[in-house]
């Protein structure tokens, strides 16, 4: 029991967050339970929510450091479309295993340079992260337009589409690869110094760096993890389409900064939990699903989920109002009693 | 004099002046058809709705907020004069540019209001109204497009004033966008330069606590800014309605970061407290040349996207460079004294 109370004042936010999730849950579920509880419907969403997962992921590392980065989901289609290359020529056709094996070296190659690029430029050069993402979100655009010429990549091995199709023991590949990577990010933000230096980079560059943390090396990090998870999420996005295009996922970028938001990260930088961000993305996919089964027009549900994100951050604005207000009280009324 | 050449030579503008000069003889050079009266009226027309909305986007990032809710915002517009216009066609161009300013102003006070009230990160705010309103604006158009607007109209869309004769034998003169942006510049720095709003707003950028203490009042200046984007906004509506022809609520996704780009282009930081019409104006004419000048000097639209990306983080980078240089020049004088 005092576990449980324990966990409850030191995670408060994530425990709100959780609430919220079952609530969530429980109202889809009793709104429409011959649609939304089935086996089948559950399934859909663990496969679409690894890829919004790791988007989310990607942009939560940048946030951490008081940036941001514009540039992940052209990034990630960058390099589906040079794995989709691979996989799509004769080397892929004759060696379908080998070729899978490649186009995924090549595919994370390509995402750690455009972290790369990302990183030099805002660690190194010192541009602002919007503006720089903004620059290189054009930049990977083109580029992927170059290769693909406006049109999609498709004709894979069979193998390929197994990685966001297929199942492991009755769970999701994808699904796995998000746990995976969810406690690979837990350890690497929360329980290593790399991830220290993050969350203090985000607090105070200047400081951080007098206390004698190479902050570039550090931010350069961020920015290649930033792409490696998009990336990933760039592998499953492909291999669910079947086929690599510039424009995939791309609706992701906005999705992903509010899932981040929601997720209780600070846009300012220095705060935020992994768990937060994985739990708001588990909402907002709960919500954007049990709408969408439901029969709720897609127009209306982009308007859910902008009004959610707002009011959640308007309402944690207020209790924070009224908790200050209950102190002040309560300390005015102690130095009364005095 | 010499002084203010070389106080000249040392303002973000000059970069900019010089790139474009650059840019424009190569062009000339490259293609004869670059330095002709009608394709320079030409390109300024199509950049003027990217310009218009610039220029509204300029205080908001002097005070150091951003608002991303303005792709939205040009449809919401858009449409809301579309409809206008279809409802009643014996109006005419001045109320409809009024009502399109309207529109906008009513989403930039929802912006303000919520920055303010609930002291919500702008670029948060704005992400949320963006998908509010598009989704809005999206469900009630069904996507569709709105067509047969009067002919009065598209007389006012194509209108030119003066004549100047083209290389084709024909003439050409200013056109209607070119002049609405040409207000918009002359209200925009009115308002950054001689009102009291305007230092306000860059006061605001500059260290937010300390306009507080000089007096200023934050909160009404950030809902004017995002009120004024919002407006500029809706002008730019009716701009590109008066091009186009027709009302299409989906092309605008996207433009929220080109007005940005630009306007950071022209030398406003997202840091806040810098940034000038001047400045916005040439970010609009260097990007207006580097679309037209890709395409004259006939460059493969993929290519395009790659150049543009490269520009933008050329042009961003040049300016972190060029101050960090001149604070390290000071620290150095610091010493030697």
């Amino acid at each position: 029991m005092n576990f449980i109370k324990e966990m409850k004042s030191k995670h408060s936010s994530e425990f709100t967050l959780l609430l919220i999730f079952i609530g969530v849950f429980i109202v889809m579920g009793i709104l429409s339970p011959d649609k939304f509880l089935t086996s089948n419907n559950i399934k859909t969403m663990a496969f679409q929510m690894p890829e919004f997962g790791l988007m989310s992921l990607a942009m939560m590392i940048a946030v951490l450091t008081g940036g941001i980065n514009l540039s992940i989901t052209t990034g990630a289609a960058l390099s589906s479309i040079v794995a989709a290359f691979i996989l799509s020529s004769e080397f892929g056709k004759s060696s379908p295993g080998l070729s899978v094996v490649v186009a995924l070296a090549a595919c994370m190659l390509v995402s750690v340079l455009t972290g790369v690029v990302n990183g030099t430029v805002i660690a190194y050069v010192g541009v602002a992260p919007m503006l720089v993402t903004l620059g290189t979100k054009t930049l990977f655009e083109g580029l992927g337009l170059n290769f693909t010429k406006g049109g999609s990549i498709s004709g894979f091995p069979e193998v390929y589409s197994e990685i966001g199709n297929g199942t492991f023991l009755g769970i999701p590949i994808p699904l796995l690869l998000y746990v995976a990577v969810v406690i690979v990010s837990y350890f690497l933000f929360e329980r290593s110094a790399w991830g220290t230096e993050v969350y203090m980079v985000g607090c105070n560059e200047t400081a951080t760096k007098f206390s004698g943390i190479n902050t570039k090396k550090t931010l350069m990090l961020v920015y290649i993890y930033s792409g490696i998870m998009a990336g990933l999420a760039s592998v499953l996005i492909s291999s669910r389409y079947n086929s690599a295009k510039t424009d995939y996922g791309s609706s992701y970028m906005m999705q992903a900064v509010s899932a981040v938001v929601l997720g209780g990260t600070s846009i300012a930088g220095g705060h935020g939990t992994v768990a937060g961000t994985v739990i708001a993305v588990a909402i907002i996919q709960v919500i954007s699903t049990g709408l969408n089964i439901w029969g709720v027009n897609r127009y209306i549900i982009n308007i859910i989920t902008g009004g959610i994100l707002i009011a959640v951050l308007a309402l944690r604005y207020i209790t924070k109002v009224m908790e200050d207000r209950k102190k002040i009280k309560m300390r005015s009324a102690q130095s009364a009693a005095k | 004099m010499k002084e203010r050449i070389r106080n000249f030579t040392k303002r973000k503008e000059f970069g900019i002046i010089l790139i474009i000069l650059v840019l424009s003889i190569g062009l000339t050079f490259m293609s004869n058809a670059f330095l002709t009266i009608d394709n320079i009226l030409d390109f300024l027309r199509s950049n003027s709705v990217i310009g218009i909305m610039a220029l509204g986007m300029l205080p908001v990032l002097i005070s150091g907020g951003i608002d991303l809710s303005v792709s939205s915002t040009i449809a919401l517009s858009a449409v809301v004069i579309g409809n206008f216009m279809l409802k009643f066609p014996g109006s005419n161009p001045v109320l409809v540019i009024l009502v399109a300013m309207l529109s906008g102003a009513v989403v930039g006070l929802l912006n303000g209001l919520i920055i303010t009230k609930f002291k919500i990160p702008p670029i948060v705010a704005t992400l949320g109204t963006m998908t509010i309103i598009l989704g809005a604006v999206l469900l009630y158009t069904g996507g569709m497009w709105i067509s047969g607007l009067p002919a009065w109209w598209s007389s006012f869309g194509n209108f030119r004033l003066g004549s100047f004769a083209t290389a084709a034998g024909g003439t050409t003169g200013v056109s209607t966008q070119v002049i609405l942006f040409v207000i918009g510049c002359v209200i925009t720095s009115f308002i950054l330069k001689y009102s009291l709003v305007g230092r306000g707003i860059y006061a605001v950028g500059g260290s937010e606590s300390s306009a507080i203490r000089v007096g200023y009042n934050v909160n009404r200046i950030t809902v004017f800014i995002y009120v004024f984007c919002g407006m500029m906004t809706g002008l730019a509506a009716a701009a590109h309605i008066s091009i186009v022809g027709q009302v299409d609520p989906n092309t605008y996704t996207g433009y929220e970061l080109d007005v940005i780009s630009t306007v950071v282009l022209g030398g406003a930081s997202t840091m806040g407290g810098v940034g000038t019409v001047f400045g916005t104006v040439l970010g609009v004419v260097l990007m207006a040349i580097l679309k037209n000048g890709l395409i004259l000097a006939k460059v493969p639209t993929y290519w395009q996207k790659v150049v543009m990306g490269l520009v933008i983080l050329f042009a961003v980078s040049i300016d972190v460079i060029n101050r960090k240089r001149e604070q390290a020049k000071l620290v150095r004088v610091d010493v030697e004294e």
